[in-house]
């Protein structure tokens, strides 16, 4: 027989204002097995727990029910107090007779009845429980990052400068991601390239760091601690270890088009170096754009069309043949720093984008501003290059229109356009600049009196709306719309808009599937808890950083890639990882082999298991869950026809016995 | 205008009874207002996304001083309902259900212009806004045999009480008739079984009077066996397709245009005789914008042989410029200046265009009306007589 003490805490008023704590406390007396019952204020509280620590080794207690609060939040804390006083803290259970009981019913008589009846289901089922022990499982000590922004970067610098090895995989041929591309940065005008290079430098040199551009994860498999990646690096036809970055191919190439990293506003060539301070510092050959890939060579460039910068190439590092690599690493643990991209939907097509040359959108007014970019940071109209006097911001592109955009707000939007702004007064002195906004949401430090700095010393003008419509107009951009402020209509003649469009997932759920993360219903990664656990997913070992889990300004993705990077190393720096055992188990006596259960899990944690018979001869396949990769969703469980999988900690037997304990009841009230 | 707001709830929660609930979405942004066609009459400032933030505070007929009032009813009822706030809005409000929520306040205090006060009368009394004898409403028909509507047609054609009663706009039902005989479609009319749809006054706020008479001709319709119903003019067919249903209406509608673009390219009709002329079109608010009908009258007009069809430039499709008929608005009395269909006409007769093609009984007597005063060399026709002259 067991012995079960019953503790019932107040928590303050939240539960003894609608829970009669007392009678609960009098009635559990007599569920069989109880030895003892108690109630205390806040049981959560230090002489809370002693009290029930004390009660176990002086009633030489073998289970325990707490009647409290959700076991989301103190079940650790009260399974710890129980551990303490030398019991298994699974034999541990709460009763959660707070949210399930004194917070949503009004009677107190009805919620007191259902506060009873849940705490005899508990006891019944903590009398089933069995002691069970944390699985323990090895932890390959090296880190995956997937992309190399400015999140990826720090996440790898911080975890490979503690000592770990990182592997850092980045899509393009040079890391430095989207802030590479800016000008300078609010609220401080720092130069963006000249405080991103360094880093990028350190990455390259680090002993630490395995670097890998132009590649892309094919496959990851394996559970926290022990992920297997497969990696494949695409061909860039240049053979890295050679190449002298010399630009002489380029120089010769003759396929120019827009070069991507400055939004297409310049040319490169088919063979080229995304910008001069690319990390790796090679060429890359553009399959889709070199001559040779229009010929039909399904196996890549062996009919060759042109061979120009093979000619030129003094190195002879040209490899017309080469082949995508496959490179496998296995890995602890993943930060996914996939980034963003700019969203260019209805709203900003409302605003003349696409059709109007001389409207353009964020990052390629950041390309044009940056002394690095195709104007050398000179402002200049596209459509007649000439220096633009009137320009027109318009913020919230996209952003906070849930009905032609997106909902969210995308949070960097106002102060880039501010800053937008004050380079433009700066670069341009005679200028007038225009902001359209609906509200500043300048939140960070210095950002607000950053906002001012534009609207008082360069005297932007800001208007509260949103314009209409834009009217090409003898060369000029006629903008249409109102001030909310003043209530009035405004008209400007403009010679350039701006356009600050929303920013989205520059993943489309591809990585999100291959990881098993879960994203939101905008495309961002999805946090295991929005305050509490901000960087970790609900996939053990795999967290977050930067504007892939959300849009968020360089200060916050670099925090957040720090904070990515040290959950990562607190894994890293242990032998092994201690999982919750409430896992899969099958009765492999009874499993048929039908594996629903494997089509089921989402953790792909179930496996074939072959058994043998006396022979060494396979007689029949059974799944097996992999205690390391299951989380205990328990959808096998439910899944298993013939009812021979059990979860531990959540048996048949456990829960029968709770259900079984609350249908009883409900017979004795109706009678 | 009351310098202090105290804010009543019992106003707010009654508009927002009324259908107003869509002011709770509106973050006050503008864009109604810049896209509102009010921004074209310079004399006027009419700051449409104050309304929901007026609707939500309650101040609104807060004050009892009569100028007071007067202002604010003219306020409410310079919305034409033509929908170009709720196409662009990013908060998906949709404003005429906040001005029909407001004015069905407006109404039942009484507070409403004379003009709208007495359309909505005559409807009620007589089914039709001119006060003209119920059972004349099938006189348009005179020497040009149109059968009465059968069980077993395809089609009620239901000519709006515009083109019933007009003299002008006579021609267009008559147009309509001779395009679906030309295309052999079986259909037929109610005459005077059927009233007023009573678009018009349910968006000025007369819901009462919507409810009855557009309740009969639910009851009408069904008993006479209508299971499709084909409308010249847009704002029947957006009520009947779009409201009806409330009233348990089950029939389907299509605009004629939609129909005719139809028979078009079934080859049932072949326009063969060439117009060689220049012709502009203009989107009526509720087929376009109301209803995304935008391709099916162009598809029309481009089937007349020689027939050279421009577009107003920036202020076609869905950035059309309502004619000011819309809500109730067809039969108030604007002063010069305030009037949208004058610089509507403009804009047309800027294209060059010798006729302006509409798709709407109201666009036609509001551009009609314009042309004269403003005395342009443009022709208004809809969109039925060009294609009934071509065959």
């Amino acid at each position: 027989m067991s012995r079960v003490g019953v503790f019932v805490c107040h928590c303050g008023e939240n539960i003894a204002r609608n829970v009669k704590v007392q009678e609960v406390v009098e009635s559990s007396r007599d569920i069989p097995g109880t030895v003892v019952t108690a109630d205390y204020p806040y049981l959560c509280s230090a002489p809370g727990q002693q009290m029930v620590i004390d009660a176990i080794e002086e009633h030489d207690l073998d289970r325990v029910v707490v009647a409290a609060c959700s076991p989301q939040l103190h079940e650790p804390t009260f399974r710890a107090a129980a551990a303490q006083a030398g019991l298994n803290p699974h034999l541990c259970e709460m009763a959660n007779i707070r949210e399930h009981c004194s917070w949503v019913h009004r009677d107190a008589e009805q919620a007191s009845a259902k506060a009873y009846q849940t705490v005899v289901a508990a006891v019944e089922r903590v009398k089933r429980s069995r002691p069970l022990d944390p699985i323990e499982v090895p932890v390959t000590k090296r880190a995956l990052v997937i992309g190399a922004g400015v999140a990826g970067i720090r996440s790898a610098l911080d975890m490979a400068n503690a000592g770990h090895s990182v592997v850092l995989v980045e899509r393009q041929p040079s890391i430095g991601g989207n802030m590479s591309r800016l000008s300078e940065t609010f609220p401080t005008l720092d130069c963006s390239q000249c405080i991103l290079t360094p880093l990028m430098v350190q990455v390259s040199r680090h002993p630490n760091i395995e670097l890998l551009t132009y590649s892309e994860i094919e496959e990851v498999s394996g559970y926290v601690g022990n992920f297997k990646v497969r990696i494949r690096r695409k061909p860039s036809f240049v053979v890295a270890e050679d190449c002298t970055a010399c630009g002489d191919c380029a120089e010769v190439c003759p396929q120019p088009s827009g070069n991507e990293f400055d939004m297409a506003l310049s040319s490169r060539k088919a063979i080229y170096i995304p910008f001069p301070q690319a990390v790796p510092s090679v060429y890359t050959l553009d399959p889709d754009r070199c001559l040779n890939s229009k010929l039909d060579s399904p196996t890549g460039f062996r009919v060759l069309a042109c061979v120009k910068c093979d000619e030129v190439c003094k190195p002879q590092c040209i490899d017309f043949d080469m082949q995508p690599e496959f490179i496998e690493r296995e890995v602890g643990v993943i930060v996914a720093a996939t980034g963003f991209d700019m969203k260019l939907g209805q709203q900003a097509a409302e605003c003349g984008y696409g059709k109007h040359v001389d409207v353009m959108d964020g990052l390629e007014f950041e390309r044009m501003l940056s002394a690095s970019g195709p104007t050398e940071g000179e402002v200049r109209r596209p459509s007649d290059g000439k220096t633009p006097k009137d320009v027109v911001f318009i913020q919230c592109v996209g952003s906070r229109n849930p009905e032609h955009g997106v909902s969210y707000c995308s949070r960097i939007c106002c102060m880039y356009t501010a800053k937008h702004a004050l380079l433009l007064r700066h670069k341009v002195p005679e200028s007038r600049a225009y902001i359209f906004y609906m509200d500043i949401r300048a939140g960070g430090k210095g950002y607000e009196e950053f906002v001012h700095r534009a609207m008082e010393e360069e005297r932007v003008m800001y208007i509260r709306g949103r314009p209409s419509q834009i009217i090409e107009e003898e060369g000029k951009l006629k903008v249409l719309g109102v001030d909310t402020l003043s209530g009035r209509t405004v008209e400007i003649d403009a010679d350039m808009v701006v356009l600050a469009a929303a920013m989205e997932p520059a993943d489309h759920g591809e990585i999100a599937g291959k990881l098993r993360i879960a994203a939101d219903t905008d495309g961002f990664f999805k946090e295991a808890h929005p305050k509490l656990r901000p960087v970790e997913t609900l996939t053990a070992g795999i967290f977050l950083a930067g504007t892939a889990q959300a849009p968020k300004d360089i200060p916050d993705t670099v925090s957040q890639a720090s904070a990515a990077a040290s959950k990562g190393m607190e894994m890293l720096s242990k032998d092994f990882l201690e999982r919750d055992p409430s896992t899969a188990h099958v009765d492999e006596s009874a499993c048929a082999g039908c594996f629903e259960c494997l089509a089921v899990c989402p953790y792909g944690a179930i496996e074939r298991k072959q058994l043998l018979d006396a022979q060494g001869e396979v007689f029949r396949e059974v799944a097996a869950p992999n205690p390391a990769m299951c989380e205990g969703c328990g959808l096998c469980t439910v899944t298993c026809r013939g009812g021979y999988i059990d979860l531990e900690g959540y048996t048949d037997e456990q829960v029968f016995a709770q259900l079984g304990a609350l249908g009883a009841l409900r017979e004795v009230i109706e009678r | 205008m009351n310098a202090r707001i105290r804010p009543d709830w019992d106003i707010r929660d009654a508009i927002l009874e009324m259908g107003g609930t869509d002011a709770y979405k509106c973050y006050q942004c503008g864009k109604c207002m810049a896209v509102c066609p009010w921004t074209h009459v310079e004399s006027v400032v009419f700051p449409v996304y104050r309304t929901p933030q007026s609707v939500k505070l309650g101040a609104i007929m807060s004050s009892e001083d009569t100028d007071e009032i007067e202002r604010e009813v003219t306020e409410v009822y310079r919305c034409v309902g033509c929908e170009s706030c709720s196409t662009w809005c990013p908060h998906g409000v949709h404003m005429p259900d906040i001005m029909r929520g407001i004015r069905r306040i407006l109404v039942e205090f009484g507070s409403y212009p004379s003009e709208l006060s007495e359309s909505v009368s005559r409807i009620h009394s007589s089914g039709n806004p001119f006060g003209e004898p119920r059972e004349k409403r099938a006189a348009w028909t005179e020497g040009a045999e149109v059968p009465p509507f059968e069980t077993g047609m395809d089609y009620l054609y239901s000519p709006c009480c515009v083109p019933a009663y007009d003299p002008r706009a006579v021609n267009v039902a008559k147009a309509s008739v001779e395009v679906l005989k030309a295309a052999n479609v079986s259909f037929g009319i109610l005459g005077d079984g059927e009233s007023c749809c009573s678009e018009a006054i349910r968006r000025a706020g007369a819901e009462e009077v919507f409810q009855e008479v557009a309740g009969a001709n639910v009851t009408a319709f069904s008993e006479a066996g209508v299971k499709k119903v084909v409308t010249t003019s847009p704002h029947c067919h957006r009520t009947f397709d779009q409201e009806y249903g409330e009233l348990g209406a089950n029939f389907e509608s299509v605009h004629q245009t939609q129909l005719f673009a139809r028979l078009i390219e079934q080859q049932r009709l072949e326009p063969k005789n060439a117009l060689d002329k220049k012709v502009v079109y203009h989107d009526p608010c509720a087929l376009g914008r109301g209803c995304g009908i935008y391709d099916e009258p162009r598809e029309v007009l481009k089937s007349i042989p020689g027939l050279d069809l421009v577009e107003i430039p920036n202020y076609s499709r869905e950035y059309s410029l309502c004619c000011g008929g819309g809500s109730g608005g067809v039969w108030l009395e604007r002063p010069k200046g305030e009037r949208f269909s004058d610089i509507r006409v403009q804009q047309a007769a800027a294209t060059g265009a010798e006729i302006l093609a509409v798709a709407c009984p109201y666009c036609l007597q509001m551009f009609e009306d314009s042309v004269k005063t403003m005395d342009l060399e443009l022709e208004v026709k809809d969109v039925s007589e060009l294609l009934a002259e071509a065959l």
